[in-house]
């Protein structure tokens, strides 16, 4: 077993400008909403305590500019993240369309160890909205053909599914950090558990 | 191992970041004044090199290791490129690459900050600049590699020997042919002395000081010529020893500025003083008197409507009241006829333009997130946002090619407000955008710029300070990002932020003065970011926390403190002096690039010559004569 030592988890917000990135990362980490959250300029984090499995973690929760000319500075943040948090906005197709490139300029800039099993998770935010324009089904199907990325659908004005969604994402960090260890330990395994992962907590308009 | 570029194998022995290249041949103009990375290689054949790559050459190669990689997926279209894009370079061959044979001397100057090359014809092959530190570690490296003696006229000059030039062989022969060491007087007549008298007897000095420290055994020497010898020697030891370590001056890491002054804010412009600068036709005849009030203390609230319109440049300082009279019905016109455009857009022109549709969406979502804690901009439905998003909109018309960035609804925010005219909004908006463009280009080059400069101001004032900054993964200085983007808008209640813009618009008392701001405040916090031992993310955050702390008028007092320090250090560099926009001084023939013409002496040992050179004379951009800054700034402005 790894040392009890305290973790912490890096996890980076990324998505089209306007998706509710801030409101989220507020949501969870503060249960605020407001309607008065500026554009993000440069980058920010919040940090939040939380036990996955019994263990305790921080959660180092970065948020960064959403216009995509901003993201040529990301390089300095996406360095030593555990996990990476996609989001759109379920009412604006442009949002989802973009989330291909946002995943590749993740795994480019942040280059990680092992691209192909680096653990993303996919956040359909601002479902208390209509119309609605990007169905669950859709989300899905993306995920899929991404090697089965978690999928939440989550309103930060509302709170729905936002606790579940970052404690799903902290597993999957920790997964990630774990699976470094345990290749060093030699202990394969548990890499496995990481791609199984059911998106479970996904609420009802999942599946 | 870094990439080597057709299939050549080659070690970094040695290499050294945040080095400017200060002058350079004529091939590489386009990058004089750029920062990069000094490097001593070595290549299969044994062939060693001086290397240097500006910052952003291998941004294809290397993208892990550039923090500021511009990344293709990301940029899928190029809309406001600064015109400072390098050309897309991947071959070492296109560094600026030097042979060590080439090299004849080298020079040491300005408190082991720069360092010249010279071809051994009196010409210089080029000159960089340390940004951070010195030279030391490069040239004790160097040492290692060459054999060096110090020049007689010059303790700074160090010339290399070279233990396999033919030439030094045939003058090792006359020497010995004209029994030189008995003779001493020969020394200095030997060769063509009328015509290159400083290389030729640095030239037979050196080799008299390499012959005897080589193999004095083989040389016969009179007492009386060992005694002149020696003497010499004590002298050079004597001499480099004074100031130094070994060859050359180390430099005190104590910043040793002048005391800071202190230099209270002054009174705010009032009526009574700006009705009396104006004449009877209402022209403003002492405007650089004004700015320097307002740089002093800014404008009383009910004066700044008229006034940010002469400093925002849509009022000419010396028009009449007839000529804005017509300046603002001309104005009014081009403003809605450009309004006119978007406006009458249909649905299709839309759909089929995607450009302008993404910076409709942008507009949009930004406008409504814009300071809606101020009353001018609360609540739902509020007609003023209509006017932001309006004007914003008109300049997407107005400048395209820039478009609408996020950040740029913070700037107009304040000045819509105070303008409370759509018109008189949208063209100092246009103003204050003609400053702070290239804080939006497309490639960000003009935000990493000042993010650089920044850097290295921070390093002249304060050494510690930069070296524990980069030594905590922060030398990128990103945490300053917001600061610097929409000039602490974002820091500052809007009253603040007002007081704040009007005096930095007045251009006083240098170029890029809001970066000594950034200084003075870091110099505020440096107890914190040391005392606490923060890093990379404990940096962000106190920084971005300090949103709303900041005390606008102690700051600018300090920044101005910072300023006059400066100007009046002893160690004042031409690169400071160029960022602060004062007068650049050519005071050592070595360092003169004016005087020097440029030797094309570049290495190119690919004899495959495959890549013309990309930049052309054509395209210098920075040139001696554009240094001459007209703006000079004495002291008795104060």
């Amino acid at each position: 077993m790894a040392s009890r030592k305290k973790v912490l988890l890096k996890v980076i917000i990324l998505g089209d400008s306007s998706v509710g990135k801030t409101s989220l990362m507020n949501q969870y980490v503060n249960r605020k909403f407001s309607n008065q959250y500026k554009a993000t300029i440069g980058a920010d984090f919040l940090t939040k305590e939380v036990t996955v499995d019994d263990r305790s973690v921080t959660m180092q929760i970065w948020d960064t500019a959403g216009q995509e000319r901003f993201q040529s500075l990301g390089v300095a943040f996406y360095r030593g993240a555990d996990c990476c948090v996609l989001v759109f906005d379920v009412t604006a197709p442009n949002t989802f369309k973009s989330l291909d490139s946002w995943r590749d300029e993740f795994l480019v800039q942040a280059s990680p160890r092992e691209p192909e099993n680096f653990p993303f998770v996919l956040l359909g935010n601002k479902v208390d909205l209509e119309p609605r324009s990007i169905s669950s089904k859709r989300a899905q199907q993306w995920c899929q053909s991404k090697n089965n990325i978690p999928y939440f659908e989550t309103s930060a004005k509302e709170a729905i599914n936002v606790e579940q969604a970052f404690l799903a994402i902290a597993k999957n960090a920790l997964a990630q950090q774990n699976s470094a260890v345990d290749l060093y330990n030699e202990f394969p395994d548990q890499i496995k558990l990481t791609n199984t992962q059911k998106p479970s907590n996904g609420g009802s308009s999942c599946c | 191992m870094s990439e080597s570029s057709e299939g050549e194998d080659v070690r970094e022995l040695f290499v050294q970041d945040g080095v400017l290249l200060f002058s350079a041949t004529a091939s590489f103009i386009n990058f004089v004044k750029s920062v990069g990375t000094l490097m001593i290689t070595e290549y299969v054949d044994n062939r060693r090199f001086v290397e240097w790559k500006p910052i952003d050459v291998t941004v294809d190669s290397d993208i892990q290791d550039q923090e500021w990689a511009v990344v293709n997926t990301v940029e899928r279209r190029v809309r406001t490129l600064s015109g400072n894009v390098l050309p897309e370079h991947k071959n070492r061959s296109k560094y600026l690459r030097i042979n060590f044979e080439e090299i004849k001397s080298f020079r040491i100057s300005d408190k082991s900050r720069r360092l010249t090359f010279n071809d051994g014809k009196t010409e210089q092959i080029c000159t960089y600049l340390f940004q951070h530190g010195n030279c030391e570690h490069l040239v004790g490296f160097l040492k290692t590699l060459v054999k060096t003696v110090p020049s007689r006229r010059d303790k700074h000059l160090f010339i290399i020997l070279n233990m396999n030039d033919p030439e030094r062989e045939r003058i090792d022969k006359s020497f010995a042919e004209l029994n030189v060491c008995n003779d001493s007087n020969y020394v200095w007549n030997i060769w063509n002395f009328q015509e290159r008298p400083v290389v030729t007897t640095l030239e037979a000095f050196a080799k008299i000081t390499d012959l005897v420290y080589r193999v004095p055994q083989h040389r016969e020497m009179d007492d009386d010529v060992k005694e002149i010898l020696n003497k010499s020697i004590t002298e050079y030891q004597h001499t480099s020893t004074t100031l130094s370590n070994g060859e050359y001056e180390v430099i005190d890491c104590v910043s040793d500025l002048p005391n800071r002054r202190d230099f209270p804010r002054g009174r705010a412009l009032c009526s009574e003083q700006w009705n009396g600068v104006q004449d009877q036709e209402g022209r403003i005849e002492d405007s650089e008197c004004l700015k320097l009030i307002i740089f002093q203390g800014g404008i009383v609230p009910s004066l700044r409507q008229e006034v940010w319109k002469y400093l925002l440049d849509y009022y000419p300082w010396n028009s009449t009241h007839s000529d804005r009279q017509k300046l603002i019905l001309q104005k009014s016109d081009e403003y809605f006829s450009m309004k006119l455009q978007w406006k009458t857009m249909t649905k299709t022109q839309e759909d089929n333009f995607t450009d302008y549709k993404e910076r409709k969406t942008q507009i949009e979502k930004d406008v409504t997130r814009t300071d809606r804690t101020i009353d001018f901009y609360a609540g739902d439905n509020n007609p003023n946002l209509q006017v932001l998003n309006d004007i914003l909109m008109t300049y997407v018309m107005y400048n395209f090619d820039l478009g609408y960035v996020q950040g740029m609804s913070d700037l107009l925010s304040p000045i819509l407000h105070l303008m409370q005219s759509e018109v008189d909004a949208f063209w100092c908006f246009v103003g204050f955008m003609n400053q702070l463009s290239a804080n939006f280009d497309a490639d960000q080059v003009g935000m990493k710029e000042q993010l650089s400069n920044l850097h290295t101001l921070l390093a002249f004032i304060d050494p510690e300070l930069a070296t524990y900054l980069d030594n905590h993964d922060s030398g990128n200085m990103f945490f300053c990002f917001r600061w610097l983007l929409v000039w602490f808008k974002r820091e500052l209640s809007e009253e603040d932020c007002m007081s704040f813009w009007e005096v930095m618009w007045t251009g006083f008392p240098c170029e890029n003065f809001h970066l000594l701001v950034c200084c003075a405040i870091l110099d505020q916090e440096k107890q914190s970011i040391i005392g606490n031992n923060y890093g990379f993310t404990e940096i962000l955050k106190h920084i971005n926390e300090l949103s709303g702390q900041l005390n606008i008028e102690k700051i600018l007092n300090d920044a101005q403190g910072i300023f006059y320090q400066i100007k009046e250090s002893d160690r004042l560099t031409d690169v400071i002096r160029v960022l602060l926009g004062l007068p650049v001084l050519y005071n050592s023939s070595l360092d003169n690039h004016e005087t020097s013409p440029f030797v094309i002496s570049i290495e190119t040992s690919n004899e495959s010559s495959n890549h013309p050179p990309e930049c052309s004379v054509d395209d210098v951009r920075i040139s001696p004569e554009e240094i001459q800054f007209e703006k000079s700034i004495s002291s008795n402005f104060i």
